[in-house]
């Protein structure tokens, strides 16, 4: 067998389609089995736009006149299959003859993976969004829980190390007759208000650097100094407390449910950690959470009561009435003032 | 957590391919291929994408009513689901499937019989 004719063989044979046409009439002189395949046998006397009626031929003549080269791409069914194919034209010259060599290289599995990449793609990023939202829930769960630094050390290490936090200043709250008031009133207006009360009762807090750390029915406690430290961490929490009074001095004269707060002030050390492995929660414990709730436990209803850590760095800016020493219910003997706000009201002040 | 067949067989690298194989499979079909004879062929790829993703645990998640509501206008038969369950069942074994995971797949397959195949 001559060259010439494996030459002709293989281009009938391979799996690319192969077709001739005149460079100036358009008319066919050779196709392969491929091209056949794909495309059906052209007529005798067919010309290039027969098989391909969406091919822009002026736009494919002008092209080649100008040396270069044409593609473009054609889809069509083979049975209920889309056929996806690239057609690549060039001028050649056979003697003297200028002849337009078609190329069509079949795409259809490039195409397919597109689409399933597209398809893909669209599905992870509709779930990366979902899983960005769940976790920007959980932070935000997790922060109500524990302080934001303390979550970030708990990102990032799985863990928080347990830290001692000195000086700082703890304030208690809890409601006189509360036990009364859950007995004779829905329990849903129950939580509605402390929900309302709490809610003012954090923002207040934040106002003054104080970090709510948890609430036990109905004991309030947040804490000045934890867990960034603070240099008027007493003075924070008194002003806290005052306030939290007037907040609830003016919520009693329009509700039907009065709460009359009783709060201890203390200020000491304390250490701060995330308590728990499958059910933790961020707590902080020690003398001055202790002697805090000691404290509130002396106080009558909408008072203060406050130890001499807590008052030592008030300067003045708050009555402040000794009350001696008391005995508290440790058994311990300590020095108790009752502090109030100034009759006057603190100029300037629109913090509740 | 337990990992998917999706997550245990490769993720999408491999689940690819059995996206594709499955794709020339249903269309090489004359009972199912019909279903598709007038379908663009970017959607087909990706109803398979999703379908073929959503069975093996991967990242396509979609309720019965969307699944019900996307089969409506089609006249699915019982031997039509069954016949799309076998082939399914082949393919997976075909990509060195266990015969367990791939009992696993087509059991999720068949818990929506209801909501594709018409009385």
């Amino acid at each position: 067998m001559s060259i010439e004719a494996i030459n002709e063989q293989l281009l009938r044979a391979i799996g690319v389609g192969v077709a001739l046409v005149d460079a100036d009439g358009l008319r066919f002189r050779f196709h392969n089995d491929t091209f056949a395949e794909w495309f059906g046998t052209p007529e005798p006397d067919a010309r290039l736009g027969d098989l391909f009626p969406g091919l822009d031929l002026g736009e494919l003549t002008t092209a080649l006149e100008a040396g270069g080269r044409f593609t473009s791409e054609t889809t069509f069914k083979l049975r209920r299959r889309t056929m996806v194919v690239a057609m690549d034209v060039t001028l050649a010259l056979d003697d003297g003859q200028r002849i337009a060599v078609l190329v069509c290289q079949n795409i259809t599995r490039i195409r397919e993976l597109e689409s399933m990449i597209d398809s893909y793609s669209m599905m992870v990023e509709r779930n990366t969004r979902e899983l960005k939202r769940e976790k920007e829930q959980v932070e935000h769960l997790l922060l109500n829980m524990m302080p934001r630094k303390v979550y970030e050390e708990y990102k990032t290490f799985g863990v928080v190390t347990p830290r001692l936090y000195q000086p700082v200043s703890v304030l208690t709250v809890d409601f006189a007759g509360f036990g009364d008031l859950v007995q004779r009133t829905d329990p849903g207006v129950i939580v509605s208000e402390l929900n309302d009360i709490y809610t003012a009762f954090d923002r207040i807090g934040e106002q003054f650097g104080c970090e709510r750390i948890k609430t036990i029915g109905d004991v309030y406690v947040t804490v000045a100094g934890v867990p960034d430290a603070l240099d008027d961490h007493a003075s924070s929490v008194a002003n806290v407390a005052v306030r939290l009074i007037r907040y609830l001095r003016q919520r009693n004269e329009s509700h039907p449910n009065a709460w009359h707060c009783r709060i201890g002030l203390a200020s000491g050390a304390v250490v701060g950690s995330v308590v728990g492995v499958q059910k933790y929660i961020y707590d902080v414990f020690g003398p001055a959470v202790t002697r805090a709730q000691r404290l509130r436990l002396l106080a009558e209803p909408m008072t203060i009561c406050a130890d001499a850590g807590a008052v030592a760095a008030l300067d003045g800016r708050f009555d402040l009435e000794s009350l001696g020493p008391r005995q508290l219910d440790d058994g311990s003997r300590v020095e108790v003032w009752r502090m109030s706000e100034p009759a006057l009201a603190i100029p300037g002040d629109s913090r509740v | 957590m337990d990992r998917s067949v999706y997550e245990r067989y490769g993720g999408f690298a491999q689940v690819s391919r059995i996206v594709l194989d499955f794709y020339d499979r249903l269309l090489e079909d004359d009972e199912l291929g019909p279903f598709f004879d007038e379908v663009d062929m970017a959607r087909i790829v990706d109803h398979q994408t999703k379908f073929i993703a959503m069975l093996l645990g991967g990242p396509a998640h979609y309720t019965d009513d969307q699944i019900a509501r996307v089969h409506a206008h089609l006249a699915i038969g019982a031997a039509h689901f069954d016949r799309l369950s076998t082939m399914l069942a082949q393919t997976l074994a075909d990509h060195g499937m266990s015969a367990d995971d791939v009992a696993h797949v087509v059991a999720e397959f068949d818990r929506r019989r209801t909501f594709v195949v018409k009385p």
